[in-house]
């Protein structure tokens, strides 16, 4: 009797697991997500309205004085002009050198294997490999790269040097992997439409850009996203290359964000910064998801 | 075939283009290697191309006491995140594609809220999790926040979706189990994404820099991006040195490229 | 089977890799961690240190020294920060005196005084750097000073000597500089100004309450006592000569290539910068010029001090070891910091380096020459307050009003005083 009983109970336990196995699937991502994610995210929204102590223990509601304290921040307001005048500068630059890498080796020939190697490469450099080599080529007057271009040229040392040099790493780092996005985008074209169009007489320009261009459209979207992305929240090259100088010019917010936050134990900037950069993210992300729905 | 001249002129410009930016995208690797074989005198004359080549450089860095351990660290930990990413990402993209269960939907929203969530702007608050659960200079601490990825999900769900359902009711008629059915017949059919998946994870793990910067104090636990900073080469005037380690963590990458670029393009091409 | 017997390999794998830390080793033996900013070559002889005591004392008192590098030194304090309220902060961080106001604030701080090491023999001035009104905050232990390195081999060809005031540098600077190569280069900051300010007068102080040291600092005085104007006006005449690279980083790398003929550097970077420049010119290094004949009170003292976070009687031993006259006359002799040890000046082996190496012994020299009443500057965002400095004084090169220019930085740095407010 009692053994049955045992048995019955052991059958509905597995049955449970059974109907509920999909949560014990989901059960990892869940808790990944809750904890590195929903949790810090919540946790730093809502104490951006309060006062908290260097320590971490929340001291009394603050309304919306950590924002005003930031915004009357001028350190703060200056990595934000930084950061847009990188995201300017990068941008379109970035998005114009790869698209004219890709759209120079978008047809196959013999030895095209060799400039599509050159400009694949750059995925294989780390950050901290390709931030430490740049900090050494642009050094100063005696750089190498003054020496290249016969120019006498201060780079990291000067304000819109260091800044210049930051852009071209920042091409550097994105470089492989948007070439390669936006070269396969074009090799998969369908060969039929190409075709087409060669037959109506395009050829050269038009054919690039009435034919292909608008046929990519969708992964050059893609690369434009992913550069605004890394050039909102670019802040490690800079703790390498850089360190936010000369004269804070090339302080970004994002680097600002992390000195505030690990440097000085600033809780009142760190957590208004990390509810800023938060609704940025949705806003742009929302913005980028409708885009790509509506096509 | 006749060219007319301006054609000709079109084809010899566009060759002239793409050497031009070969050369300069190639010109800082360049440099690298050359520049890994410089002594100090090479360095403060700016040459281009060592006077005489320092192999000793070479040496400096694999006597180094820490760079065996940063190489470990982080091939290490990116296996590992790699490994149990994939793991996660695939088991919760069964559970979305193939079962059916109340809040679904929910569930599925929920996850995808963390798309808008940068790690950035969690840095600090992740930092005081990890320390609060005491695995600062542990490998978990390390991966711990890159474990999932919601991107990559819906990568793998795309693919798991476009798999015919009724394979999976017959395996379970006869029996087999969920486990069962996923490593033996819907990771094999979506190989290219699987694989997409933990070959991105590998490579991000090995190159990410800030957030293991700010969770390892040990030299026994950093990882070679933050450790590369630290191996003290440039600051004593050893920059030949400095730059044969780059050279030494870029080399091994480069070969994988190169025998893997064909069949990257490929899977992009497809889709 | 043997599929599942493996996976069960792996599962185990995995999770001793997880939480393996390194720190499990044998729990009799007291490790005393200490987070150093010794750079290059000089982290290898702050290692080597360690190994000694692991090995000599260390091995009788079963305590071991961790020396671990975490950057410079104020990578240093933002490591010390972030894990300020986690339970890795180390047992000892070498710092310097940007990270001074924060530590003299924090709860984890264990004063030198509580430890109760004697610190008799020590540099008055290393003492008076780092003490504040709540006691010694920290020992000084890689002390350094300001120095002016200049291209020995050419100022010899030219007849010339380094430049006691700052007239004296302008004219130097002019005569050193060719097509090529500047006659001086860098812009000074918080760290040269120290100096260059605090040594006018006999005595000067940047801020009130000895440069904040005996209690916050309320006050900015080197607008209103007129120093830091007299510095502007020195030094823009010698930007005036036309001879000077006003370059804010990647100074260092321009004198050792030979493209400037001089620089102003902590005597710290004295072996690194030989090192560098590997035999291509004769280094010199000579005391800071005055900015006039009445700034007299010589330089400050530099460097970095170990601040110490727990109390024992291990930490107490590895510090007595550290500060020892033969540890620290080890330390001087290959890298170029001072012995802050008074007692390692009587040692023959000293001596005897000293007379063959006669660059080490000129920032001593002006150590010892100084008033040792002058003290670093402790305020608040330290980072920023630098950055402002190098700004206002380029800005002035460039041909900003003077007198501005000064009630700028005046308000800048108050600025960061007013918005100071500790927890």
């Amino acid at each position: 009797m009692n053994d049955i009983c045992v048995f019955i109970k052991l059958s509905d336990v597995k049955l449970n697991l059974h109907r509920y196995r999909a949560y014990l699937y989901l059960a990892p991502a869940i808790v990944l997500a809750a904890l590195f994610c929903w949790y810090p995210a919540v946790k730093g929204f809502i104490e951006s309205f309060f006062t908290v102590s260097h320590s971490g223990t929340v001291q009394g509601f603050a309304g919306l004085s950590n924002y005003r304290t930031l915004f009357s921040d001028k350190a703060f307001l200056n990595s934000v002009s930084n950061t847009l005048r990188f995201i300017v500068l990068f941008v379109p630059a970035n998005t114009f050198l790869t698209l004219l890498a890709a759209s120079l080796t978008r047809r196959k020939s013999r030895f095209s294997f060799i400039p599509e190697y050159i400009f694949f490469v750059p995925v294989a450099v780390s950050l901290s490999a390709y931030s430490l080599l740049f900090r050494e080529l642009f050094r100063g007057k005696a750089s190498v790269i003054n020496r290249i271009l016969g120019t006498d040229f201060l780079w990291i040392n000067d304000k819109s040097g260091a800044m210049a040099t930051l852009v071209i790493l920042g091409i550097f780092l994105d470089f492989g992997l948007d070439y390669i996005l936006l070269m396969s985008a074009f090799r998969g074209i369908d060969k039929n439409i190409i075709e087409a169009a060669r037959m109506d007489g395009a050829g050269g320009w038009r054919l690039f850009f009435q034919v292909e261009l608008p046929q990519i459209r969708g992964t050059v979207l893609a690369t434009v996203f992913l550069a605004l992305k890394d050039a909102i929240l670019i802040s490690a090259p800079i703790i390498i290359l850089t360190e936010g100088g000369p004269y804070r010019s090339t302080e970004t917010i994002m680097f600002y964000y992390y000195t505030e936050a690990f440097r000085s134990g600033n809780r009142a900037v760190q957590n208004s910064m990390a509810a800023l950069v938060l609704t940025i993210a949705a806003v742009a992300f929302a913005i980028y998801s409708l885009r790509r729905k509506s096509r | 075939m006749i060219r007319r001249p301006l054609d000709q002129m079109k084809f010899v410009l566009r060759k002239v283009v793409l050497l031009l930016l070969a050369l300069i995208v190639a010109f800082p690797l360049f440099y690298m290697f050359s520049s890994s074989l410089f002594s100090a005198k090479d360095f403060n004359k700016v040459n281009l191309l060592p006077a005489k080549a320092v192999f000793s450089n070479y040496a400096k860095v694999f006597g180094h006491r820490y760079f065996g351990s940063y190489i470990i660290n982080s091939v290490g930990t990116s296996v590992l995140a790699s490994v149990i990413r994939t793991v996660v990402i695939v088991l919760a993209s069964f559970a979305l594609t193939h079962l059916s269960f109340k809040g679904r939907n929910l569930i599925f929203s929920a996850l995808m809220l963390t798309l808008f969530v940068p790690q950035e702007a969690v840095l600090y608050q992740n930092y005081r999790t990890i320390a609060s659960l005491g695995l600062l200079d542990t490998w978990a601490g390390i991966i711990a926040t890159s474990l999932f990825s919601a991107a990559q999900m819906i990568l793998v769900m795309g693919s798991f979706m476009a798999q015919d359902r009724s394979s999976y009711d017959a395996a379970r008629i006869d029996g087999a189990s969920d486990l069962r059915y996923i490593v033996s017949v819907l990771v094999p059919l979506s190989g290219p994404a699987v694989l997409t998946v933990s070959i991105q994870t590998l490579i991000t793990t090995f190159n990410s820099y800030l957030w293991p910067l700010l969770v390892t104090n040990k030299p026994k636990t950093r990882t070679i991006q933050t450790g590369i900073t630290m191996l003290g080469f440039a600051e004593s005037g050893d920059m030949g040195a400095q730059m044969a380690s780059l050279v030494l963590i870029t080399v091994p990458f480069m070969i994988v490229l190169a025998f893997t670029k064909k069949r990257i393009e490929n899977s992009l091409i497809r889709r | 089977m043997i599929k599942r017997l493996s996976a069960f390999v792996l599962v185990v794998l995995v999770c001793s890799a997880l939480f393996a830390s390194g720190s499990s080793e044998k729990s009799e033996k007291t490790t005393v961690t200490i987070w150093h900013s010794a750079q290059g070559s000089n982290a290898q002889v702050f290692e080597n240190l360690a190994q000694d005591f692991n090995n000599g004392i260390g091995k009788e008192k079963n305590i071991e020294i961790e020396a671990i590098y975490q950057g410079k030194a104020n990578d240093v304090l933002t490591k010390v920060n972030a894990a300020t309220g986690t339970d890795s902060l180390p047992d000892i961080a070498m710092m310097d005196a940007t990270a001074a106001l924060d530590m003299n604030n924090s709860p984890y701080l264990v004063t030198v005084d509580k430890l109760g090491i004697d610190t008799s023999d020590i540099l008055e001035c290393g003492i008076s750097s780092y003490t504040s009104e709540n006691g010694l905050l920290a020992l000084p232990f890689n002390a350094s000073a300001l120095l002016y390195y200049y291209n020995k081999s050419l100022y010899d060809s030219l007849g010339l000597q380094p430049p006691r005031t700052l007239d004296e540098m302008a004219e130097v600077v002019a005569k050193t500089a060719s097509k090529d190569r500047s006659g001086f280069a860098g812009v000074p900051a918080t760290f040269e100004l120290t100096t260059l300010i605090g040594a006018q007068n006999g005595l000067s102080y940047m801020l009130n309450n000895r440069n904040g040291h005996d209690g916050a600092a309320t006050e900015v005085l080197f607008g209103k006592e007129g120093t830091y104007k007299a510095f502007l006006e020195k030094w823009k005449a010698v930007y005036d000569t036309g001879a000077y690279n006003p370059i804010a980083s990647g100074v260092t790398a321009e004198f050792t290539s030979g493209r400037t003929a001089a620089m102003l550097a902590s005597s710290s970077n004295l072996a690194s910068v030989i090192n560098s420049v590997s035999g291509d010119f004769e280094v010199g290094v000579a005391k800071v010029p005055m900015v006039n004949e009445k700034a007299t009170g010589g330089t400050v003292i530099s460097g970095g001090a170990l601040f110490t976070f727990t109390q024992s009687e291990a930490v107490k031993t590895v510090l007595e070891y550290l500060i020892s006259p033969e540890v620290q006359a080890i330390w001087s002799e290959s890298t170029g910091y001072v012995p802050v040890n008074t007692k390692s000046y009587d040692t023959d082996a000293y001596k005897a380096f000293l007379q063959k190496n006669p660059l080490y012994s000129v920032a001593i020299k002006s150590l010892l020459d100084s008033n040792p009443g002058l003290a670093n500057v402790w305020v608040p965002s330290a980072y920023s307050v630098y950055y402002s400095f190098q700004a206002n004084i380029v800005d002035v090169l460039n041909g900003k009003d003077m007198d501005t220019a000064v009630s700028e930085m005046v308000k800048t740095v108050e600025s960061a005083i007013k918005a100071y407010v500790s927890n």
